[in-house]
């Protein structure tokens, strides 16, 4: 008795330590990146090393909003034209990518589980299995292939290396989704009188809906943060997106930390919303019920 | 109207064949139950039917019209799985529903006629809930209930009751009968509990290894098992099997087994001296006035069993096992060594190769 006390004692001990480590790993730069966003330009300088800035101050916010801005004591123009085309890119290719993506996902992925054709696993595993060539190799190549093809610097362009690079692992997460619904309910469909497209529309996929979910979060999250793509296929403001820009506040005598953060701050934003709206659909257990 | 015919229908899973040339007809309004053990092939040759697996020769027609090539959901035929397949996204009136509304039946009558049959399956106060929302038994009656309102040509079961405890399997056995009386709907059954065959059907088909052993009535089967195979499958406990010698002389024809003789019914194609099995079942053995003379078993009992109705003893007659079924009343233990008779016409003589009945 004493011991299994003593022993879940230690075990939510750990456990709370354990997930302290993990909130702060994961938080802790969040928040040091908030807390610099809104510190005056002069306290960042400051050697003191605060928690929470002694004066709040929106000036960098200020900068990156406003229609003119102070930089240094000069009235400079406000980077606001830059920035919101920069989150306009983000956002068109990001969301055009996870569309795209969970679309092929969606119906692929039904393929590879339902439908047989010869070298169907065989097929599967190397689309797979190229999540781990790393980009690098491919960069010059693909530069190429898209100067050919006419798509550098076009949000198109962007979107299909997207697709390529994140669709193995929608694919893959969709195939196990597909693979958990019973094959049951599809056949009670088509006994029912459905057909197959029928089928898949009104029972799979609203079946496999956490999964979908689960794809296009992954893949939102991933595009968003890409860096090393639109740094080398979007060179100019018309595709660049916010991970390309914002590092581009680095000039050549002057870090402008203050309204890097800011912008980081800002472009966290729409990853979260995503996050927060759909893991309401992203309900497990749907599945229970269907059978004894 | 659906009279179902099966005819020389085969399965290769590759090179496993699973089905092995089954012929089979099945009247209109027939209740037919499929049973063997597992992996026979009973739920391969329902999904056959179905239109669910192809088939890889032989042919399936319903009322004449040979439907090989026809999809499932041309078919007309509702199925029973054996874990419900409900739509666990739909509400139990829509997974009711769901084929009405594919047939684009109005939705007031398709209404009608959902809430007619969920009335007569007590389903009324579940049918906004989820499936995840209903028990066991409830979930089984909506399956039930989405195959009734389509009201199909033929009914497929798939071990429907396997799921639920043993008192409702008894209840649902006798619903589901009644229900298919009612409607008179063409129904196969597959289940590999011989009590629910033996109870539920008209007509019994028992399978064994892709192939059918026998076709009958529970009647025919219990009383005249075609073969060893149906013999021992079918009763419980299953049939006692001894080996014997047969002889036969002017005015009558017995096995010997073990130095005893049994009187057995006639067995026109034997000559005398062949070997063959005799099957007593063991309810058939009533304890013995006498422990010498014809028809008697000498059982030495190792081991019993009892119910509160029934008492099981295990035991030997010779050096074979032998189990009997008496009264829960009657006093037995192990140690004893008890006489028992059986009466000749209820004996079974089967070959002792082919393992075929020889007897009337
Ligand atoms: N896809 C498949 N590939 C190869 N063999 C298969 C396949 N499906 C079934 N089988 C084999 O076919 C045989 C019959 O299977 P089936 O499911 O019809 O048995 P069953 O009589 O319904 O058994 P149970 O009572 O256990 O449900 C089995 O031996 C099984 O191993
Ligand atoms: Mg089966």
């Amino acid at each position: 008795m004493y011991m299994k006390n003593f022993k879940t004692v230690i075990g939510k001990t750990s456990l709370i330590f354990a997930v302290s480590l993990l909130l702060f790993w994961s938080l802790g730069p969040i928040y040091w990146s908030f807390v610099t966003s809104i510190t005056p330009p002069n306290d960042l300088v400051s050697s003191e090393l605060h928690l929470w800035p002694e004066t709040v101050s929106f000036e960098h916010y200020g900068k990156l909003f406003g229609a003119t801005s102070i930089s240094q004591g000069n009235e400079v123009q406000s980077i606001w034209p830059q920035f919101s085309k920069a989150f306009a890119n983000s956002l068109v290719t990001s969301i055009g990518a996870t569309l795209l993506t969970v679309l092929i996902a969606a119906f692929g992925a039904y393929a590879f589980v339902r439908f047989t054709f010869p070298g169907r696993d065989i097929l599967f595993y190397v689309v797979v299995a190229t999540m781990a060539i790393p980009a690098y190799t491919v960069m010059i190549p693909l530069y190429r292939l898209m100067i050919s093809l006419s798509l550098i610097n076009t949000h198109t362009g962007v979107i299909f290396i997207y697709i390529s690079a994140f669709l193995p692992l929608a694919l893959w997460l969709m195939r196990s989704v597909y693979q958990a619904i019973p094959i049951s309910l599809e056949e009670a469909a088509y006994l029912d009188g459905a057909g197959k497209t029928y089928t898949l529309m009104r029972i799979v996929l609203p079946l496999a809906a956490p999964g979908l979910i689960a794809a296009a979060i992954l893949t939102f999250l991933n595009a968003w943060g890409q860096f090393m793509v639109p740094l080398v296929f979007s060179p100019t403001l018309a595709t660049k997106p916010l991970t390309v820009l914002i590092p581009e506040f680095v000039t050549r005598n002057y870090i402008d930390y203050g309204l890097m953060n800011a912008a980081g701050i800002v472009a966290i934003a729409p990853p979260i919303i995503l996050v927060v709206f759909l893991n309401k659909y992203l309900v497990s257990g749907l599945m229970a019920g269907s059978g004894k | 109207m659906a009279k179902l015919e099966i005819s020389n229908l085969t399965k290769n899973y590759g090179k496993v064949e699973v089905i092995k040339g089954v012929d089979l007809t099945v009247e209109d309004g027939e209740f037919v139950s499929l049973i063997g053990s597992s992996g026979c092939g009973k739920s391969t040759l329902l999904r056959m039917i179905a239109g669910l697996e192809d088939i890889t020769s032989g042919s399936i027609s319903i009322d004449g019209r040979v439907i090989n090539d026809v999809e499932p959901k041309d078919r007309d035929i509702a199925m029973v799985f054996q874990n419900y397949a409900l739509y666990p996204h739909l509400t139990v009136a829509e997974n009711m529903g769901f084929s009405l509304h594919l047939r684009g039946v109005p939705k007031n009558e398709a209404k009608i006629a959902v809430e007619k049959v969920a009335e007569t399956l007590g389903l009324t106060p579940y049918l906004d809930r989820a499936p995840k929302a209903l028990s066991g038994g409830q979930r089984q009656r909506v399956a039930m209930g989405r195959a009734i309102v389509r009201n199909p040509r033929i009914f497929l079961f798939d071990e429907p009751l396997s799921n639920l405890d043993a008192k409702l399997r008894v209840q649902m056995r006798l619903e589901i009968k009644a229900l298919q009386k009612r409607l008179g709907t063409t129904s196969i059954y597959v289940t590999h509990d011989q009590v629910e065959a033996l109870t539920m059907s008209d007509r019994l088909v028992l399978l064994n290894g892709g192939q059918v052993e026998q076709i009958g009535t529970p009647m025919e089967v219990y009383k005249k098992p075609a073969n060893i195979f149906v013999a021992s499958f079918i009763g419980s406990p299953a049939m006692n099997l001894f080996d014997g010698i047969l002889h036969r002389d002017v005015e009558q024809t017995f096995v010997t087994v073990h130095g005893n003789k049994i009187l057995v019914p006639n067995c026109p194609k034997l000559t005398n001296g062949t070997k063959v099995k005799l099957g007593i079942r063991p309810e058939h053995l009533k304890y013995a006035a006498t422990d010498s003379g014809n028809n008697i078993i000498n059982m030495k009992v190792s081991m019993t069993e009892t119910t509160g109705a029934e008492t099981y003893a295990y035991g030997h007659f010779g050096d074979e096992a032998m189990t009997i079924k008496l009264n829960g009343e009657d006093a037995i233990k192990s140690g004893d060594k008890i006489s028992l008779t059986v009466k000749t016409n209820l004996l079974h003589v089967f070959d002792y190769v082919t393992g075929i009945r020889i007897n009337n």
